[in-house]
């Protein structure tokens, strides 16, 4: 909801300046300067072209130099989009200077770091959410209300097919090193897809996970998981291949299809009915948000719980299960079947890709 | 030895760096042209670098230190014939030993005449532009050779089959989107190479004692298309001969003339104006009538269109010559070290790998 009009746009920072600040958060952030709610005040960023792009966006904001001068510059609000290795750091330091913030996904490669990120939001002025923004989708709430409701029956199975050759349009060389972002595809795309699955259906019981790293990061990984009601499915990512990229949630009563990023569409179909609900969603009579829009209707929330007005819809503590289940699926981790290789191919894969030696 | 990848992150660039790190058989260094393009070979702890094609100093600074590189990169005719120069230059600086660069049998033409081989002449005037543009390509090459620092051996592909091959997948999509048609029911010769057998050559042609050469390679049996998409058809739950035959385009380019009058909207607005016997017979002597009908009744359920193919793909199917490729066995050693059978297997392999599931389990 835009604020009344005696309340002044509270200041934003985007802390790192690269894709996806420029792919996604600066439209927001437009967005909701537009109806008054938000003002970049400040872009911080190592590399400078980064910030001049933004700035060409957001001419009054400063180029600030450290996360402690942001406080001067009127900011409220930090939105933590660097790479993950400096999440963590960064996040305490601004919860520190009495900042809220909005960190991008992964809120850190490690739960330890995470934690560290949780612990310090406990006795901070400032608010943290995660950027799991997938939660914001008019589908993936729907899809949670079914599930919810049983309009499936009781739920049999689920297929989650994502990704497609990597286009993401990275800078630094950094993001495929092991040491860097500490993951692949399982990271990258896993943290959204694992935390919708918490979401809707709590923690798995059991998990069985490989991939295809040998000696670096996953491009295809393949997880099997199972929920305390008895159900299993299969979660399968790629930056490989283009996947289908479609969720399927099999019930006794039917099935819910949902193409991946559809943020406003979903399909509803019965056992015995060859006739699917196939559509858009809407909500009070106008169309139901989009992918774009919900990625706004994520940072409105931020900027509303910042100031107090509204509750964190995604508050740290809540991206600490999906991380925790990637360090898990990491610790025990196996070398997918890659039946295409030579017998000795075959053998030097598997001396490379077997499970990661204890830290 | 120490293999630089040009476009290591592409289908064949990428088999050649696993195959070639996997069997310990070089040091291989994948190049890429952005950085998500590394995303395959950062499966590996590579030392994997970012370098455009077309830019000769960073192409400089990524080949130091290698004994050869493999020039795969894919594009349009643009970045085919804008990536010679720079990395011929970029070569010979670098100590270089030898480029071996792959070009297509496409330079042939789709459907090549009989008793084609590597002494055929090349025309730059075919119907299909890549061809022209790897034609050219090998001309150039053969300038900047002559030039001296650095060796050159062209290999010549045909269809390159295997996993993560555009052939194979495209094929399976089709087929799970109900898409899938063959052309005089595959029986066209396919003149096809599975990538392994292709990596093969490559690491041949790296050390052979040959310079200047072209060289064909394919698999050893002689195969169909039918041959070709049958597994990945069973594979997926299909019957082959269960595919609809395609329309054949006219041979002046394009879907046949009928075709595309029939598809347009203007004209099928003409149509409902006429009587309906005249509209029966225009559409019959178009060879069109069910589908014209159906579509203009609001009654009938609509019939499904027959499926079109383009030029391109319609002389690729009705290639009657089987390239050889005697001369790479001589001159290179070449020999294929994976049969048809068990490409066949480890293609199929891979489709479940990467997600593809059979119809009646799929829910793509």
């Amino acid at each position: 909801m835009p604020p009344s009009a005696s309340t002044p746009p509270l200041g934003v920072a985007l802390v790192g300046c690269g894709a996806v600040a420029r792919l996604y958060h600066a439209p927001a952030l437009a967005a909701l300067a537009a109806e008054g709610t938000a003002e970049v005040r400040a872009l911080l960023d190592p590399d400078a072209s980064h910030v001049a792009e933004l700035r060409a966006l957001f001419p009054a904001a400063a180029h600030a130099e450290r996360l402690a001068d942001l406080a001067g510059l009127g900011v409220g609000l930090a939105i933590v989009a660097s790479p993950p290795s400096f999440h963590a750091a960064q996040t305490r330091e601004l919860l520190g200077a009495g900042l809220s913030v909005l960190c991008e996904k992964p809120l850190a490669p490690t739960v330890a770091e995470a934690q560290s990120i949780v612990e310090a939001a406990r006795t901070a002025r400032g608010v943290v959410a995660a950027g799991l923004f997938r939660r914001f989708f008019p589908a993936t709430q729907t899809i949670r209300h079914l599930l919810a409701q049983g309009v499936i029956g009781d739920v049999r199975r689920f297929d989650c097919f994502e990704g497609g050759p990597f286009t993401w349009p990275a800078r630094s060389p950094d993001f495929f090193a092991r040491s860097g972002f500490s993951g692949g595809v399982l990271l990258d795309i896993g943290v959204h897809v694992l935390d919708l699955l918490g979401w809707w259906w709590g923690e798995p019981l059991d998990v069985d996970y490989e991939d295809d790293a040998m000696g670096g990061i996953e491009a295809n990984c393949r997880l099997r998981l199972t929920f305390a009601a008895g159900f299993s499915g299969e979660v399968r990512l790629s930056r490989d291949w283009a996947l289908p990229n479609r969720w399927v949630i099999e019930g006794s009563r039917g099935r819910i299809v949902w193409e991946a990023n559809e943020a406003d569409r979903l399909s509803l179909g019965f056992h015995g009915s060859d006739v699917t609900i196939d559509g858009r969603l809407s909500a009070a009579g106008a169309p139901a948000r989009t992918f774009e829009q919900s990625f706004t209707s994520q940072l409105a929330n931020v900027v509303a719980a910042a100031r107090g007005a509204a509750p964190l819809a995604v508050p740290a503590d809540q991206a600490l299960p999906s991380l925790a289940l990637i360090e898990r699926c990491y610790r025990g981790r196996r070398l997918m079947p890659m039946q295409w290789l030579g017998a000795e191919e075959a053998r030097t894969a598997r001396a490379l890709g077997g499970p990661p030696a204890p830290a | 030895m120490r293999v630089a990848v040009l476009g290591g992150g592409g289908f064949i660039g990428n088999r050649t760096v696993e195959m070639l790190h996997l069997g310990g058989r070089a040091e291989v260094r994948p190049i890429v042209r952005h950085v998500a393009g590394m995303a395959l070979a950062s499966r590996f702890a590579l030392d994997c670098r970012v370098a455009d094609a077309r830019d000769g100093d960073a192409l400089a600074r990524a080949f130091a230190g290698c004994d050869v590189v493999v020039h795969a990169v894919a594009g349009d005719p643009g970045v085919i014939l804008g990536t010679l120069a720079p990395a011929f230059q970029a070569a010979r600086h670098a100590g270089v030993r030898r480029i071996v660069y792959l070009s297509t049998a496409s330079v042939h033409g789709q459907s090549p005449a009989p008793g084609t081989d590597e002494a055929s002449p090349l025309r730059d005037d075919q119907p299909i532009e890549y061809n022209n543009a790897k034609v050219r390509a090998e001309r150039r090459l053969g300038e900047l050779r002559s030039e001296g620092g650095v060796e050159l051996v062209i290999l010549r592909p045909g269809i390159v089959l295997g996993p993560r091959s555009s052939w194979v997948g495209r094929f399976a999509d089709a087929l799970l989107a109900g898409k899938a048609c063959l052309v005089d029911r595959g029986r066209g010769v396919c003149n096809a190479i599975y990538v392994d057998n292709l990596v093969h050559a490559i690491e041949l042609a790296s050390t052979a004692p040959v310079d200047g050469e072209a060289f064909l390679v394919a698999d050893e049996e002689p195969l169909t298309w039918a041959d070709v998409y049958r597994p990945v058809a069973v594979a997926l739950g299909f019957a082959l001969d269960d595919l609809p035959e395609a329309v054949v385009p006219a041979l002046d380019g394009g879907r046949p003339r009928a075709e595309l009058l029939r598809r347009s909207r203007a004209a099928r607005r003409l149509a409902r104006l006429l009587p309906k016997p005249v509209r029966a017979k225009l559409a019959a002597a178009l060879g069109v009538a069910p589908h014209t009908a159906a579509a203009d009744d609001p009654w009938m359920q609509p019939a499904p269109r027959p499926p079109v193919v383009t030029q391109e793909m319609a002389l690729l199917y009705g290639c009657a010559h089987r390239l050889p490729f005697a001369k790479a066995t001589r001159m290179l050693g070449y020999r294929p070290i994976v049969s048809f059978a068990e490409a066949s297997e480890r293609t199929v392999a891979w489709l479940a790998f990467a997600g593809y599931r059979p119809r009646e389990a799929t829910t793509r």
